[in-house]
């Protein structure tokens, strides 16, 4: 490591880890080395994932896709590509293998996460499951995609950022496990709309400005008058037709929706009140501007990291806030844009501000 | 025999929860499938599975299956992640013939 150059000590970390996934060689090694060398940041945990990730090895992580065959049993599906198998004829299970990749690169390139567990889990994928499945899902141990019903839904694996919104629930399992119901529940799904909205913008080299927080604009099929499943920059417009009505996601804790939590409430609405934090992360990434996955996502990945079961609302916004002063700075502006994204969505940080810990 | 299944939950939750319940009415089958789905029904009834989705699935959907009989009518419950083969086989033979 000696001959090599070190880059100004100041460049943020996130700027570094981009770095790290340069195609010059000589600019990663320099990155890489200011990671190491870097006073202000030796002994961070999140650098020593930074480098753990630039040298994981690319056998982390291993894809396999299964097709199920129109079958709900996935011991019976049949396994159809492997890491490095060239793509098959079937596009849904070259979607889910690719869709995989991409995701992994994100959290690995950004985060320094070796997949799911940070310790390189295998990312197991099974396509076509069931009869006309409206649905993607998480099981547990895989994600698991149905082919729609060709009336109201396409293919579940046409969205990149439905596919890793259910990878992200294996991150947010091994991570903080968010309990599926109510605050902590919608939490779970905004962590995962957020880290799947990231990973497209990642893909697109798109900035907060730039990109269209659509969660699965398209799962549906052209008959649908809907822009797809979930808005994060305008929760409650991402559709209002004849068939399912208006979006029903709130913006604000105003309209913070008292579901009852059983299967027909959603578990306490996780899928409607994920709206607020959703919105909240629209407003941090565009607040401070550039690129969402940068230091908006660094924020709420430590603190997704630094959260329990139990966390709420009010939790994870000083959590928010929190971060934000240990990786930028207190007062920083990064601090200010998350006190004032949570106040535009009804919650106001509650934490004392964290002075000399920047 | 009338059966109507409704879904709740998933990925796109509060757009399942709006759709009508979907209905299957018998008197358009032909008898050898009426008898198949009556075996269907009796096999998924006596081991439904789990009715709630096993606990660390995200996103799991969860079916109800009214069946009206004429006197007898019943109510079957299962999840993603949890239903038993038989109601799996039961599903499947709805949403096949729904189709
Ligand atoms: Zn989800």
């Amino acid at each position: 490591m000696t001959p090599t150059r070190t880059l100004s000590c100041i460049t943020p970390p996130f700027i570094l880890t981009r770095l790290l996934d340069s195609d010059n060689v000589e600019i990663r090694q320099a990155a890489l080395a200011t990671l190491l060398t870097t006073a202000q940041l030796r002994g961070e945990r999140s650098v020593r994932g930074l480098i753990a990730g630039a040298l994981a090895t690319p056998a982390d992580g291993r894809r396999s896709i299964f097709d199920c065959a129109h079958s709900t049993y996935l011991p019976s599906a049949r396994l159809t590509r492997s890491e490095n198998d060239e793509p098959v004829q079937d596009a849904s299970v070259n979607r889910a293998y690719d869709g995989f990749g991409t995701t992994r690169a994100f959290f690995q390139e950004v985060f320094g996460r070796n997949s799911i567990d940070d310790r390189g889990l295998p990312l197991q994928g099974y396509v076509h499951r069931g009869n006309r499945y409206n649905n993607a899902f998480w099981d547990g141990r895989q994600m698991v995609f149905g082919d729609g019903d060709g009336q109201v839904f396409l293919d579940f694996t046409g969205s990149l950022d439905v596919i890793a919104h259910e990878l992200t629930h294996g991150v947010t399992e091994h991570t903080a496990a968010l309990e599926y119901h109510n605050q902590s529940g919608a939490l779970n799904e905004s962590m995962s709309d957020a880290f799947g909205s990231m990973t497209k913008q990642w893909l697109l080299r798109q900035t907060a400005d730039q990109a269209d927080w659509l969660i699965g604009a398209e799962v549906f099929t052209p008959h649908i008058d809907a822009d797809a499943l979930r808005s994060m920059k305008a929760p409650g417009t991402a559709f209002d037709n004849k068939l399912f009505g208006r979006d029903p996601q709130p913006d604000h804790m105003d309209r913070y929706v008292q579901a009852p939590d059983t299967e027909d409430g959603d578990n306490g609405g996780v899928h409607l009140n994920s709206g607020i934090p959703n919105k909240a992360f629209y407003l941090v990434a565009t607040g401070i501007g550039g690129n969402s996955w940068e230091a908006p996502g660094h924020i709420w990945y430590e603190s997704l990291k630094a959260s329990t079961q139990t966390t709420d609302f009010q939790a994870f916004a000083d959590t928010t806030y929190d971060k934000a002063g240990t990786l930028y700075g207190a007062d920083s502006r990064e601090q200010r844009v998350v006190k004032e994204a949570w106040a535009g969505v009804g919650i106001q940080i509650t934490t004392a501000p964290t002075l000399g810990r920047g | 025999m009338r059966l109507s299944l409704a879904t709740r939950g998933g990925m796109a939750a509060p757009i399942a929860r709006r759709l009508p319940p979907q209905v299957l009415d018998t008197d358009r089958l032909p008898d050898d499938a009426v008898r198949e789905l009556r075996r269907l029904v009796a096999a998924a009834s006596a081991d439904p599975g789990g009715a709630h989705p096993a606990p660390p699935a995200r996103d799991a959907m969860t079916y109800t299956i009214t069946v009206d009989d004429g006197p007898r009518s019943a109510t079957l419950v299962s999840s993603d992640t949890s239903m038993s083969p038989a109601f799996a086989a039961l599903l499947d033979h709805v949403q096949r013939h729904l189709g």
